[in-house]
């Protein structure tokens, strides 16, 4: 009698899960109609923004301080770090490099990298590389939009993608090493990756790794509610603020702007964004501490 | 994601947990037998050397473990490893659960009575007959419910396998959840652990039916 | 003489507890041993049946010798296969009966004759079924010893014993885990096979049964034989005041 109850529980479990999935999938169906919304709102500038379409979760005009992500290699590969670093620049120039961005609205507005200023002769040739050779991109696939699991369940990400293309363009093959962010580098020095290209802050980390090329800018934020009431990071006084480990946005409150942090009620540190995202909209927390493309991701993809 | 799309993504990654915990149940059961006797050994040295093996594999961290069995080769000798994730990942479950399991095979093998060896002993049953024939049998039954509470633990455990970056099932409930910005993938994840955990309870439930002709 | 033991010396760390004991057993024999606890008797039972290992002295089942002393004065034993053999000559029966709890009143008397001494399953089953009968059990062949009564356990153990055919049974103490009134249908037993000719060594406290079923009670105390002979002279008129002290004591 007490199996036949669980079995019966269990079922019910996987059932009212299914009815779920049926409103997590329609929910990921509208994501990208609601980023159009946005996008159309943002062109046009003036436009009083519908009352509707306005999101309920938005970043502080004062931002905590801009991050550059790059490329790190292993300390002395400076001539793969370069020859990366200059096909990346050859990407630019051909176009790929945008057209990689524009499948990813979140990171479109922090790609740093113009054809201004690129010298095409240093750059090395398209198919130059050695074949035989099989390019290591090691990565977090914890990282949206930079490196994450695709809707259908494959690797993907800004950085997955602009990485393929590297190795395509130089005729290279290419292997995803995706690992645990907190292991990448015992992974990066054993070799089992020949880089950490996983949206990785160069800023604090700039005598630990040779470094490729800077390709996106990041601006770390304060998202709040958009009804919280809070303006500006003074408002934070007080405040539960809650923040993703080992990020740049915790070290930046951990250090550079400690004196901002001392001012929150609590600096809550989560495993995840994801968790601290819901605990943001259950009111649990007052704000998130987070980089403005990892926080539009989580904006934009909440139905 | 769509529904199907997500169960299929983590169906991979519960074969992935699966093959952790059957590989980790094969070898490790047998090799806390092993440590168990070398714990037990007159030997003083093994014994020492068998304490020492059981209080590190007890108290650090299985992550730890695991990172070190990975990496070790490398930093310590230079070796290549790679293709040696999954290998790795076995090595440092067999080795932790061992210990656990040498410790309870150990209280299992004290709680039979003297009687009993000396039983055997005048009916001229030898050291292997004994064991195999008088003691096993007994100790099993002891330990069962200890072992159910292990194995249960080895289950959730197989999630640490991530620190290797090994796709298992809540790795990727974890990648899931944060490109879809969902808690439903941590909800299955739930819902698999609970089952595979009802299962193992279940079966283990049956085997200490079957030793319940005696007291 | 099924078995000889001769200047056996026996201590635990720094307490002697055999001081220098020699007993023989003929044949067909029924010797008691009585004595206060502590006296060493079941430590000698425990020698004679290689439980324990003795320090000094010497042991011989039907003639062959099992331990002897160097010159040096100490205990030698015969290799462990040796050992192993000359088990066959003698059986235990324990105080807390020992029975193998996962195997059935009937695996419990055929294993150790299967799979010890190898003889055919068939004849085994057929001799197990008559010790049953003997023991008037057989209605229980097929029950575990957990769903027996302890008088019914140590019959079953008795059984057990009797089936590797020893040439002499040992009884450490064989009813006193029992209770009262299970004591009767094991020393039943016990008497019968004396009837029989069974060579037998019992320590016990049964004082009565001792007197009635043995042809020679050995009182042991503080590690020595303090007096043997024949049950009505050890019991009807000891020469040994410590005796006497005993016999008044357990009287009372």
């Amino acid at each position: 009698m007490k199996k036949i109850l669980c079995l019966v529980l269990a079922l019910a479990m996987v059932l009212s899960l299914s009815a779920c999935g049926g409103s997590a999938a329609s929910s990921a169906a509208e994501a990208p109609a609601s980023e159009a919304a946005s996008e159309a709102a943002a062109s046009a500038e003036t436009a009083a923004e519908p009352e509707a379409a306005a999101p309920k979760y938005v970043f502080l005009d004062e931002d905590l301080g801009v991050e550059s992500y790059a490329i790190g290699f292993r300390q002395g590969d400076e001539e793969l770090a370069e020859t990366v670093s200059g096909a990346v620049q050859a990407l630019v120039l051909n176009g790929t490099y945008d057209a990689i961005g524009a499948n990813y609205p979140d990171i479109k507005d922090y790609l740093c990298l113009t054809a201004d200023g690129i010298d095409a002769s240093s750059l090395p040739a398209e198919g130059s590389g050695d074949s035989s050779f099989t390019f290591k991109h090691g990565f977090d696939l914890d990282y949206p939009p930079y490196s994450y699991l695709q809707d259908d369940g494959s690797v993907g990400g800004f950085d997955v993608e602009l990485c393929k293309a590297v190795c395509e363009y130089l005729g290279w093959g290419y292997e995803a090493v995706p690992f645990n962010w907190d292991a990448k580098d015992l992974e990066l020095n054993a070799g089992s990756c020949d880089c950490i290209w996983s949206g990785f802050t160069k800023e604090g980390r700039e005598d630990m790794y040779t470094w490729g090329i800077t390709y996106s800018n990041n601006t770390q934020g304060i998202l709040v509610a958009a009804d919280s009431g809070i303006t500006t990071l003074a408002d934070l006084s007080g405040k539960i603020v809650g923040v993703q480990i080992d990020t740049s946005a915790a070290e930046m409150l951990e250090d550079s702007r400690a004196d901002l942090a001392a001012t929150f009620a609590e600096l809550k540190t989560y495993e995840t964004y994801t968790v601290a995202y819901n605990d943001l909209k259950a009111g649990a927390i007052d704000a998130i501490a987070i980089d403005m493309t990892a926080g539009g991701f989580l904006v934009a993809n909440d139905s | 994601m769509s529904w199907s799309t997500m169960l299929l993504t983590m169906g991979g990654g519960m074969l992935r947990t699966c093959a952790i915990f059957f590989l980790t149940l094969l070898f490790s059961m047998p090799l806390g037998m092993i440590v168990m006797l070398l714990r037990r050994s007159r030997i003083p040295v093994v014994q020492w050397i068998m304490k020492i093996y059981i209080a590190v594999m007890r108290g650090t961290p299985l992550m730890l473990q695991l990172l070190a069995w990975y990496f070790g080769p490398y930093y310590l000798f230079g070796w290549s490893i790679r293709g040696y994730r999954f290998t790795a990942i076995i090595i440092g479950f067999s080795m932790n659960y061992a210990a656990y399991f040498a410790e309870i095979y150990r209280a299992g093998i004290e709680a039979i009575p003297d009687g009993q060896y000396e039983a055997a002993d005048v009916l001229g049953y030898s050291k292997a007959q004994t064991f195999f024939k008088i003691i096993l049998p007994q100790v099993i039954k002891t330990i069962l419910p200890a072992v159910t509470n292990e194995v249960i633990t080895l289950v959730k455990d197989t999630s640490l396998a991530f620190a290797l970056a090994y796709n298992e099932m809540f790795a990727l409930a974890k990648q899931i959840a944060a490109s879809q910005t969902s808690f439903t993938p941590y909800i299955v994840a739930g819902v698999f652990y609970f089952i595979a955990n009802y299962v193992v309870a279940f079966v283990m439930e049956r085997i200490e039916k079957a030793f319940d002709y005696y007291r | 003489m099924v078995l000889e033991m001769k200047g056996i010396q026996k201590s635990f760390a720094d307490l002697s507890v055999l001081k220098d004991i020699s007993l023989q057993v003929d044949s067909g024999e029924v010797v008691s041993i009585i004595g206060p606890s502590g006296s060493g008797k079941s430590t000698l039972l425990r020698c004679a049946t290689f439980l324990e290992r003795i320090d000094a002295g010497e042991i011989r089942y039907l003639g062959e010798p099992a331990a002897t002393t160097s010159a040096q004065g100490a205990a030698e034993y015969v290799s462990a296969g040796q050992m192993r053999k000359m088990k066959q000559h003698f059986g235990l029966v324990f105080q807390q009966f020992n029975l193998f709890p996962h195997y059935s009143v009937l695996k419990n008397i055929m294993d150790a004759p299967v799979h010890v001494q190898k003889r055919p399953k068939e004849e085994v089953r057929a001799e197990a079924e008559e010790l049953l009968k003997k023991m008037d059990l057989s209605h229980r062949a097929d029950a575990y010893p957990c769903q027996l009564s302890g008088g019914q356990q140590q019959r079953v153990a008795i059984a057990r014993a009797l089936a590797m055919k020893p040439a002499i049974l040992f009884f450490d103490e064989p009813t006193s885990a029992l209770d009262p009134e299970l004591t009767g249908e094991v020393l039943k037993v016990i008497r019968q096979l004396a009837e029989e000719k069974m060579t037998m060594v019992v320590v016990t406290h049964e004082m009565p049964f001792a007197r009635a079923v043995s042809n020679r009670v050995i009182f042991m105390d503080g590690g020595v034989i303090v007096e043997q002979g024949d049950p009505e002279q050890v019991f009807g008129s000891p020469s040994q005041e410590r005796t006497r002290q005993f016999l008044r004591n357990y009287q009372q």
